[in-house]
C-alpha cells in the first residue's frame, strides 16, 4: 500500500527526501542574518511589540495563571525531558513580567517589586519560545483556567523578531521569503520545472496558470524542491475527480515563514499574492497543500477578512474528505490497520477532524484511534518550525517517543499524517528509532488508491474513444 | 482600643474596602483593554457561541489527563467547597455578615463547622505537600507560598480560637479576624483573583477554539 508504488522510479522515496532535506537544513544556520540593531533598540522593540499586541484576551490569560501545574504534564516536551523549565506556564513568564510592568492596572506596584526586563531575558526565553513549544495547544486542554498558552507564545515570537532573536534556521528562511519570495529556492521556475518533469516522466498533466479555474491548488517548498510525489499525487487526484483546477505561478507557496518566525508583516505579505491570484482566476475553492501551518496562515489568518472573499479556503485533508463524502473519490480498498495523526495546526487548532478520517473510511481501512486523539492528540514535536531547528534536536527526538508509544498501542501497521512537518518528523523518528511502522501522507496514500477505472478522467477517456 | 476591637473595627473594614476597590480596579483595568479581532470566517456561522460552554465544561479535566490531575482536582474541590461553607455557613460568620449587611440565614451546627474547617485545612496541606514534592511540575514562586500561608492562617486561627487552644480566646479571635483582614486586602493583588478570571479566561479560549470548530 505504499504511496510511492504507483510511480517508483520518478521521484525519490520520502525516506530519501528526508535525508536530502536534512542536509539542506544544516546549511541554513550559516546563512542566518546577524543582529543589525543596537541592544537597546532590540529590547525596546520587543517590549513595544508586546505592548502593541496585548489586548484584553492576552491580559486575562496572563492574569489567570495560578501555577497549578496541570499544564506541565500535558506538554510533550516536559513529559519527555522532565525538566521544570519546559513547563508551559514558564513560557509565559517573561511576557507576564512585561505585561505586569507596562500594561497591568497594578503596574505601579509591579514596577516596585519586579526587576526591569533586559535583552538577556529574551535571549534566555528563546529556547522556550521556539525550541520547546510547537504551539500545539495541548496544555490549553487541561488548564483549569483555559489559558491559551500557544497564542501567548506566538506573541512572544513576534517580540523575538524585534529582538532579532529568531533561531538561525527560521531567520534564514524568513529572510529568503522576505527578499526573494521563495523557500528553499522554490521559485516559479522551480514549479514549472517540476510540472514539466511530472508531465514528461508520468504523463500526468498539471494545468499551470489557467486564466480561470474553479479550484486553485497551492503547493509547498517541500513538494517542489524535494518531494515531487506530493504534487504528482495532488494532480492525479484532481484529474481523477475531473476538477477544473490550476496552480498559479504567482501564488502557490503554502509555507509562511512570517507566521513561523513571528513576523506578522511578512505573514500578511505572503498571503496577498495568493489571495490576489485566487480572485483573478475567479476560484471558488482554494486547496492548501499538506503543510500544517499554512492552514492557520491562510484559513485562520486573523488579519484576513475571509468571510468577504469570493472563495473558500480548505486544507488538503478537508478537500479530500469532502470529495470522499460526495462520492467523487473512487478508491480501492486499503487492506490494513492504520491510525491517523492529527497535525496540531489542522486538528486541535484547526478543527479539521472528520474529513481525513472520511478519506480513510472511503478506502475501507481499519482505522484505529490513538489513546489520545483529535483534540487531545499528542503533538509529534516537529511543528511550528521546530523540525528545522538543530538546537531542538534532542527535544524533538525525546518527545517523539511519546508518539511511538501512542501509535504502537493502536496495533496499526501505518500511521497516516497530513502535514509535511509532521511527516518529516515522523520519518526522522522512524529512521532514528528503527521503528517498524510505515508513515504515509494522506494525499499520496489517496493517489495510490485511486480506482482508475471509475474516475472522471477515465470516463472522459471513454467518451473520447 | 483592644486588639480585638481594632480587628473587628478599622482592620476588617479597611480590608474590605481594599478588597472591593482592588477587585474593581484590577478587573476593570484589564477588561477595558481593546479586544483583538479575528477577521477570519468562522467554521460555522453561529458556532462561536458554543465556546461559552468551556466556562462550565472545564470544571473537570478530561479523562485523558486523569492520571496526572486527579489528586489535585479532588483536593482542590474539597478545599474550595469546605472553605466556602465555613465562610458563609457557621454562626459567628453569619453574625458578622449580618452586622455588615443586615442579611441573615440559619447556620450549621458547630461540630459540622469544625469538621469542615479541619477538612479545608487538611486539603490545603495536602495541596502544598504535592507542590513541595513535585518542584518540576509546579515551578513555584515566592507568591505561591505567600498566598498559601495567607489562605491557611484564617483557617488555622479560626480553628484554634474555636477550640480554645493557643493564646487566650480574645487574642486568638483577634488574630483570626486580622488574618481574614490580611486575606481580604491581599486578594486583589494576588493569584486569588482567579476567582474572577476563570470565567473570562475559559470563555475567551472556548470562543477562540469554537471559531475553528473545535470543542475544548
Amino acid at each position: 500500500m505504499s504511496a510511492t508504488t504507483a510511480t517508483p522510479s520518478v521521484f525519490p522515496s520520502f525516506a530519501e527526501v528526508y535525508q536530502g532535506l536534512a542536509a539542506q537544513i544544516g546549511m541554513l544556520r550559516e546563512m542566518a542574518p546577524q543582529p543589525t540593531k543596537s541592544e537597546d533598540r532590540r529590547l525596546k522593540g520587543a517590549i513595544d511589540k508586546l505592548i502593541e499586541e496585548t489586548n484584553a484576551d492576552e491580559a486575562v490569560w496572563l492574569e489567570s495563571c495560578i501555577h497549578c501545574g496541570q499544564c506541565t504534564n500535558a506538554c510533550h516536551y516536559f513529559q519527555s525531558m522532565q525538566d521544570a523549565k519546559y513547563a508551559p506556564m514558564r513560557k509565559m513568564d517573561l511576557y507576564r513580567r512585561v505585561y505586569q510592568r507596562e500594561i497591568s492596572p497594578l503596574r505601579w506596584w509591579y514596577k516596585l517589586i519586579s526587576k526591569p526586563v533586559k535583552l538577556k531575558d529574551f535571549e534566555e526565553a528563546r529556547e522556550l519560545i521556539y525550541d520547546s513549544c510547537t504551539e500545539c495547544g495541548r496544555c490549553t486542554m487541561v488548564c483549569p483556567m483555559g489559558i491559551d498558552t500557544a497564542s501567548l507564545v506566538h506573541h512572544m515570537r513576534t517580540a523575538m523578531v524585534e529582538a532579532e532573536l529568531v533561531p538561525p534556521e527560521l531567520a534564514a528562511l524568513r529572510m529568503e521569503q522576505l527578499h526573494h519570495g521563495t523557500v528553499f529556492g522554490s521559485s516559479p521556475e522551480a514549479l514549472r520545472k517540476m510540472i514539466d518533469t511530472i508531465r514528461e516522466k508520468t504523463g500526468v498533466d498539471i494545468p499551470l496558470d489557467k486564466e480561470s479555474a474553479e479550484i486553485m491548488v497551492l503547493s509547498s517548498a517541500v513538494d517542489l524542491v524535494a518531494n515531487g510525489n506530493g504534487l504528482l499525487a495532488t494532480a492525479r487526484i484532481m484529474n481523477h475527480i475531473g476538477a477544473d483546477w490550476t496552480i498559479c505561478s504567482d501564488g502557490f507557496e503554502s509555507a509562511n515563514f512570517g507566521l513561523l518566525s513571528g513576523d506578522m508583516s511578512l505573514w500578511a505579505k505572503q498571503v496577498e499574492p495568493i489571495v490576489a491570484a485566487a480572485e483573478r482566476i475567479k476560484a471558488k475553492t482554494m486547496v492548501i497543500a499538506e503543510c500544517g501551518h499554512a492552514y492557520p496562515a491562510l484559513r485562520w489568518n486573523p488579519m484576513l477578512r475571509s468571510g468577504d472573499l469570493p472563495f473558500e479556503m480548505m486544507y488538503m485533508s478537508e478537500f479530500l474528505g469532502k470529495q470522499a463524502k460526495a462520492g467523487k473519490l473512487h478508491l480501492t480498498p486499503l487492506d490494513a490497520r492504520v491510525t491517523f495523526h492529527d497535525p496540531c495546526k489542522t486538528g486541535r487548532r484547526g478543527g479539521a477532524f472528520d474529513e481525513p478520517r472520511a478519506v480513510l473510511n472511503a478506502m475501507n481501512a481499519d482505522v484505529v484511534e490513538m489513546p489520545n486523539n483529535k483534540e487531545y492528540n499528542w503533538c509529534c514535536g516537529g511543528g511550528a518550525g521546530i523540525f528545522l531547528l538543530e538546537d531542538a534536536t534532542k527535544l524533538r527526538d525525546e518527545s517523539f517517543k511519546i508518539k511511538i508509544r501512542e501509535v504502537n498501542e493502536t496495533g496499526a501497521e501505518a500511521v497516516v499524517v497530513s502535514c509535511a512537518s509532521c511527516r518529516l518528523n515522523f520519518e526522522s523518528g522512524r529512521q532514528k528509532n528503527h521503528w517498524d511502522k510505515r508513515v504515509e501522507s494522506l494525499v499520496e496514500l489517496t493517489a495510490a488508491h485511486l480506482d482508475d477505472a471509475k474516475g472522471a478522467d477515465a470516463s472522459a477517456r471513454g467518451a473520447a474513444r | 482600643m483592644s486588639l480585638l476591637e481594632f480587628a473587628r473595627g478599622p482592620a476588617i473594614h479597611a480590608s474590605l474596602i481594599i478588597l472591593v476597590a482592588g477587585i474593581f480596579l484590577r478587573l476593570l483595568g484589564v477588561l477595558v483593554l481593546t479586544r483583538g479581532a479575528d477577521l477570519s470566517r468562522p467554521r460555522d456561522a453561529f458556532g462561536n457561541f458554543k465556546g461559552y460552554r468551556t466556562v462550565f465544561s472545564r470544571a473537570w479535566p478530561s479523562s485523558e489527563f486523569t492520571t496526572t490531575t486527579i489528586y489535585q482536582t479532588v483536593m482542590a474541590y474539597v478545599f474550595h467547597i469546605s472553605t466556602l461553607l465555613v465562610v458563609v455557613a457557621i454562626v459567628p460568620h453569619i453574625e458578622f455578615i449580618t452586622s455588615l449587611t443586615g442579611l441573615s440565614w440559619p447556620g450549621l451546627p458547630n461540630f459540622i463547622g469544625v469538621a469542615l474547617g479541619t477538612i479545608a485545612l487538611a486539603s490545603l496541606i495536602a495541596l502544598i505537600l504535592r507542590r513541595l514534592s513535585n518542584p518540576a511540575v509546579y515551578n513555584s514562586t515566592l507568591g505561591d507560598y505567600v498566598t498559601w500561608i495567607i489562605v491557611a492562617l484564617p483557617l488555622l486561627t479560626g480553628l484554634m480560637a474555636f477550640a480554645h487552644v493557643g493564646l487566650r480566646y480574645e487574642t486568638m479571635l483577634a488574630l483570626h479576624i486580622l488574618s481574614a483582614a490580611l486575606l481580604f486586602a491581599y486578594m486583589p493583588f494576588s493569584k486569588l483573583m482567579h476567582a474572577f478570571w476563570f470565567i473570562f479566561s475559559r470563555a475567551q479560549s472556548g470562543l477562540a477554539y469554537a471559531h475553528k470548530g473545535v470543542r475544548i
